[in-house]
């Protein structure tokens, strides 16, 4: 019963946080889609940080390492640190002096063309959605296992509050409440880590007790190096592209705010990260060897080790890393379809009042959707989402990074390298076509030869055109 | 981009880049294979060194 009460609190805390955004939000895009670009440091980086850690950042990370073991495991979540201070070095100064709202409108803006408007967003939506059903897997089997409810509805109750607070009260609503999941997730995970690390002795007797039961939690047998350095390079890609973490570094008061606020929230994701495998994985190793569903792992060790009350705050935290990165996906989704699509593309022309009212029916679309499609989720969640981003990545990296620091870089070569990646990581991606290695390498080779052709052997831009990128590098901004 | 950004950026790709030879996937410390724990040790190192050259950026 406690457990129950505490969850709904939770809820009704996110709810209430839309509420009050609501009355800033709605009548303005700038305070809809980055909360008027005065977000500060610290608030920031733990925004970002939620942002990240989703429920497959405690559901999942912790599942894939029982299943696949730590090393690779870590190969995965160390791929997402690592892109983070590629993105605060190589883009975070010149997009938040670009000073716009999304991905789409830079590449849009680089490399002007029907496509790059079209299949930008198109992209977005549909790696997003898949990001959202697994995400909304995690809230399901969590409530499920410690709340006692049904799959089902539990999915429609975390569905609803966070549509709710996302549809309505926009980038400030976000923003609050990854504060507040945030540091719920810190203080269960470290908490649990510590709490079982010290029942044990010391984190490296946990680790060589489970790994002397369970040799291969500790071993890379049986794992090829593409797929791990495939895990590693989909995620330090991704980052500096992904786009409810560029969105973020549109939210900041400043560029030098928001390189500080990425690499800050990258210091508690690891620990976080690290306090998950290190020493959850290993108890739950010894203590349920042979789960059938990997990402059970965490919930049974809070079912075993701890009461009702602290089985009710980790399901919260579950929730609020699920909700947390949800809610800015689905921000992004509403983004990719009525500014970038509708906007963009279509030339739509609406009043802010329309507007305003086709951002909150684009988002109860898209969660509508995910949450039909999560009714009958996939297994192991890490892997399906992160095929998702690596879509993104493999179509998305190359135009944003050489379109800012390769003078060459050029409407046919931003196109060609778009469309390249996507292709090239679709096919292999679902075994249409095999080449031997990891897709996401082979996309990004792809979309660089693309860029490269297209650079050297189309027309140059036009000398404004780079002037004006290289005013994006200065640090007062164009 | 300055130059203490630049060898920033060189030395994690090159850490990375280190972190995946093959003797790593083999030799074990502590029960875990050494790739693991470079894995482990790049999580920590990259986003502090990153905050040391910005903070050293800042003050200039």
């Amino acid at each position: 019963m406690i457990e129950r009460v505490l969850v709904l609190l939770y809820l009704a805390g996110c709810v209430g946080i839309g509420i009050y955004a609501s009355r800033r939000v709605l009548s303005s895009g700038d305070e809809y889609w980055v909360a008027g670009r005065r977000i500060g440091t610290a608030v920031n980086a733990m925004a970002i940080m939620a942002s990240l850690a989703s429920g497959g950042s405690i559901i999942g990370v912790m599942g894939l390492a029982y299943s696949r073991g730590i090393p690779a495991t870590l190969a995965l979540f160390a791929g997402a640190v690592v892109g983070f201070p590629l993105a605060s070095l190589l883009v975070a100064r010149p997009l938040r002096n670009f000073g716009r709202y999304t991905i789409t409108d830079f590449l849009a803006w680089r490399y002007p063309s029907p496509i790059v408007r079209l299949l930008v967003p198109v992209s977005i939506v549909v790696a997003f959605t898949v990001y959202i059903v697994a995400q909304l897997k995690a809230a399901g089997i969590t409530a499920t296992a410690l709340l006692g409810i049904s799959y089902e509805w539990a999915l429609v109750i975390a569905t609803v509050v966070f549509i709710t607070y996302v549809s309505i009260g926009g980038m400030i609503a976000i923003t609050w409440t990854d504060v507040l999941q945030g540091l719920l997730m810190l203080i269960v995970v470290v908490g649990t880590a510590v709490a079982v690390t010290w029942r044990s002795g010391t984190p490296f007797e946990l680790m060589r007790e489970a790994t002397a039961a369970a040799p291969e939690l500790g071993s890379l047998a049986g794992q090829d190096v593409s797929s791990t350095l495939g895990f590693f390079v989909i995620w330090a890609t991704a980052i500096p592209v992904i786009p409810h973490i560029v969105m973020r570094v549109f939210t900041a008061r400043d560029a030098r705010g928001a390189r500080l606020a990425l690499n800050l929230a990258m210091v508690a994701y690891s620990v976080m990260i690290l306090a998950a495998v290190l020493a959850i994985v290993p108890v739950g190793k010894l203590g349920f060897p042979g789960l059938e569903d990997a990402d059970q792992v965490f919930l049974r060790v809070m079912a075993s080790e701890f009461p009702a009350v602290v089985r009710g705050v980790a399901v919260a935290a579950v929730l609020a890393a699920v909700m947390s990165t949800t809610d800015a996906l689905l921000l992004a989704c509403s983004s990719a379809l009525t500014h970038d699509l509708l906007g963009g593309f279509f030339k739509w022309r609406l009043s802010e009042r329309r507007l305003a009212l086709l951002r909150v029916a684009s988002a109860w679309v898209v969660g509508a959707l995910a949450l039909y499609w999560a009714l009958s989720p996939p297994a192991l969640i890490s892997r399906f989402y992160t095929a998702g981003v690596g879509l993104l990545s493999a179509g998305l990296f190359v135009p944003t990074i050489a379109g800012l620091w390769w003078k060459r870089a050029n409407r046919a070569g931003g196109v060609g390298a778009l469309v390249a990646g996507v292709a090239v990581y679709g096919l292999t991606m679902t075994g249409t076509v095999e080449l031997g290695g990891a897709p996401i390498v082979l996309a990004l080779i792809a979309s660089a030869l693309a860029m490269l052709l297209g650079g050297l052997l189309a027309r140059p831009d036009a000398p404004g055109t780079l002037a004006a990128v290289a005013a994006l590098h200065d640090e007062a901004g164009p | 981009m300055r130059r203490s950004e630049g060898l920033a950026l060189a030395f994690l790709i090159v850490f990375s880049i280190v972190s995946f030879l093959p003797p790593w996937r083999e030799l074990e410390v502590a029960g875990m294979a050494v790739f693991g724990w470079l894995m482990a040790a790049l999580m920590l190192v990259s986003p502090a060194l990153m905050l040391l050259v910005f903070r050293r950026g800042g003050k200039r």
